[in-house]
């Protein structure tokens, strides 16, 4: 899968979006994803790619740029190991 | 001084999840709690709870689920009920002119629990990116407020089991100086997490199971009752100016007429006779009428051996004589202890049992403890009682106890078969 389809992936996953409402060059915030969305996005990114952002990792305004962000990354920093537990969850109810 | 009415109310609670299965199943006598088997209660002394029957999926989409621990969810989807019920659209609704009132004691306890986990167990160096929202206290008023874009006061009462109720009567007073016209008020709890449970057992304070039936563990002023039974959800009661409430035509539930609170200075856990009854003394004070208005008790009603013996002498000290003639309802047998949100359930409770001219029940009770020998409506409601007031009662580690006092809607306590010419009825 390209970095793109991966992306695609995680905004049909965890937002439910419809892959055909949204292109790379879909602004994020049109999609209900502001700066506080953003910093959600760049946790399931971290999960995705198995990368450590810095805490200052940039705003991303689109997929395309996103792309752009995760290859450069990639290109500079090898994949973690795999984190324990699924943190993309809800918080989990009692007996759920 | 304005009125105040209760014109919508909402409900997420071990015993329904709408005031009619709330008032049904409580009136019933069906308890709720239970032996809960997720996985991490095999390291509970006493697995015992009383959970809510609801699917956060039904309410919320994923993206906006992500962000509410279980007490944000179970406050909200109360909120939406109760604006619901009173027939409010957002035009109805004056944003400066309506406030937030919540109570909850652990707020997002799950939350903060699962973090706990991820770092210490998992040994994992990240967290969830909402943990902060999650898991702060103050989440289900901010949500509310949010959702039905009031911009009044959005705030939140932390006084452990009185806190709903504190911020029921803090609206209230808002409500009645004229600073607001209407208030989303009541409380929200989830306390059946691992985390949290093993903290309220480590304090000695939760009830052993009944070795004949788990759902009749809690069993406030029995002689056997060995303490309380943790259970979750949200009540929420939407209140209203009077006379805006009655010029629009609104379905009124009661009016709430009196609210009172004390400092119990004695002790961080152990209730005093005289705290809790300073309590009920300025709660009838602040409504105006003396000890003979009030028909029936919401009691605290723990089933902690502390607590029951207490609430009794207490309620005898204020009532005098007359104590032994009121009934007194513990339904923390039934729907377990809600906590911060105990005390609004316990209020909602007061409202609909007051308009449906029902007694409602303390289960579980076979054999009074000694100290414990007034009238507790035991193990069966009494329909056809139609009384005028109501006392609603919490009492709360660290000594905040609170007290409302509410009144039927004239027509309800004027309609019931065994009303008085007074509107007083029979009961007392």
């Amino acid at each position: 899968m390209t970095t793109l389809e991966r992306l695609t992936a995680i905004l049909m996953d965890h937002y439910k979006l419809d892959a055909a409402v949204f292109g790379s060059d879909t602004p994020l915030e049109q999609l209900g994803i502001d700066s506080l969305g953003m910093v959600e996005l760049l946790f399931f990114i971290e999960d995705e790619f198995k990368l450590q952002l810095p805490s200052d990792a940039p705003l991303l305004p689109t997929l395309a740029d996103a792309v752009r962000y995760i290859d450069a990354l990639q290109a500079q920093q090898p994949a973690t190991t795999a984190l324990p537990g699924d943190l993309s969850a809800p918080p989990a109810h009692r007996s759920a | 001084m304005r009125r105040v009415a209760v014109t919508g109310i909402g409900v997420v609670s071990p015993l329904g999840n709408d005031a009619a299965a709330l008032l049904a199943n409580a009136s019933a006598g069906r308890s709720a709690v239970r032996r809960m088997d997720a996985p991490w209660c095999r390291r509970l002394a006493c697995p015992l709870g009383a959970s809510a029957d609801f699917r956060a999926t039904e309410h919320f989409e994923p993206a906006k689920l992500r962000m509410l621990d279980p007490v944000s969810q179970f406050a909200l989807v109360a909120a939406r009920q109760a604006i619901s019920d009173a027939r409010l659209g957002p035009a109805d609704l004056d944003p400066p002119r309506t406030g937030v009132f919540i109570g909850t004691s652990m707020g997002g306890s799950v939350s903060t629990d699962e973090g706990y986990r991820t770092l210490y167990e998992a040994q994992s160096d990240r967290i969830r990116p909402f943990s902060i929202l999650t898991g702060m206290t103050h989440a289900p008023a901010a949500w509310i407020s949010i959702e039905f874009a009031v911009t009044g006061p959005n705030l939140t009462y932390s006084t452990a089991c009185s806190s709903s109720t504190v911020a029921i009567g803090e609206a209230w007073l808002r409500l009645r100086s004229g600073d607001l016209d209407v208030a989303i008020a009541g409380g929200a709890e989830a306390p059946l997490s691992f985390g949290a449970m093993k903290a309220w057992e480590a304090l000695h304070t939760l009830a052993c199971e009944d070795p004949a039936d788990a759902s009749a563990s809690c069993k406030p002023f029995a002689a056997n009752r060995s303490g309380m039974v943790l259970g979750e959800g949200a009540a929420i009661v939407l209140l209203e100016d009077w006379e805006r409430a009655s010029a629009r035509g609104a379905n009124i539930y009661g009016e709430l007429t009196g609210y009172g609170v004390s400092a119990d200075i004695g002790h961080i856990t152990r209730p005093s006779v005289a705290g809790q009854a300073a309590a009920m003394r300025a709660a009838l004070q602040s409504a105006g009428c003396g000890p003979e208005s009030i028909g029936a008790i919401n009691a605290h009603g723990t089933g902690t051996p502390i607590n029951d013996a207490v609430e009794t002498a207490a309620i005898k000290q204020v009532f005098g004589a007359r104590a032994y003639r009121i009934p007194i309802s513990a339904t923390k047998a039934m729907h377990g202890h809600l906590l911060g949100a105990s005390g609004a359930l316990a209020l909602v409770l007061c409202l609909l049992s007051m308009r449906q001219g029902v007694l409602l029940p303390t289960m579980h009770l076979q054999q009074p403890a000694a100290d414990c020998d007034l009238d507790y409506v035991a193990n069966r409601a009494r329909h056809d009682v139609f009384v005028d007031s109501m006392l609603s009662s919490s009492f709360a580690f660290g000594g905040t106890h609170a007290v409302l006092v509410a009144r039927a809607a004239p027509e309800s306590a004027a309609s019931g078969p065994a009303a008085t010419a007074s509107g007083r009825g029979t009961a007392a």
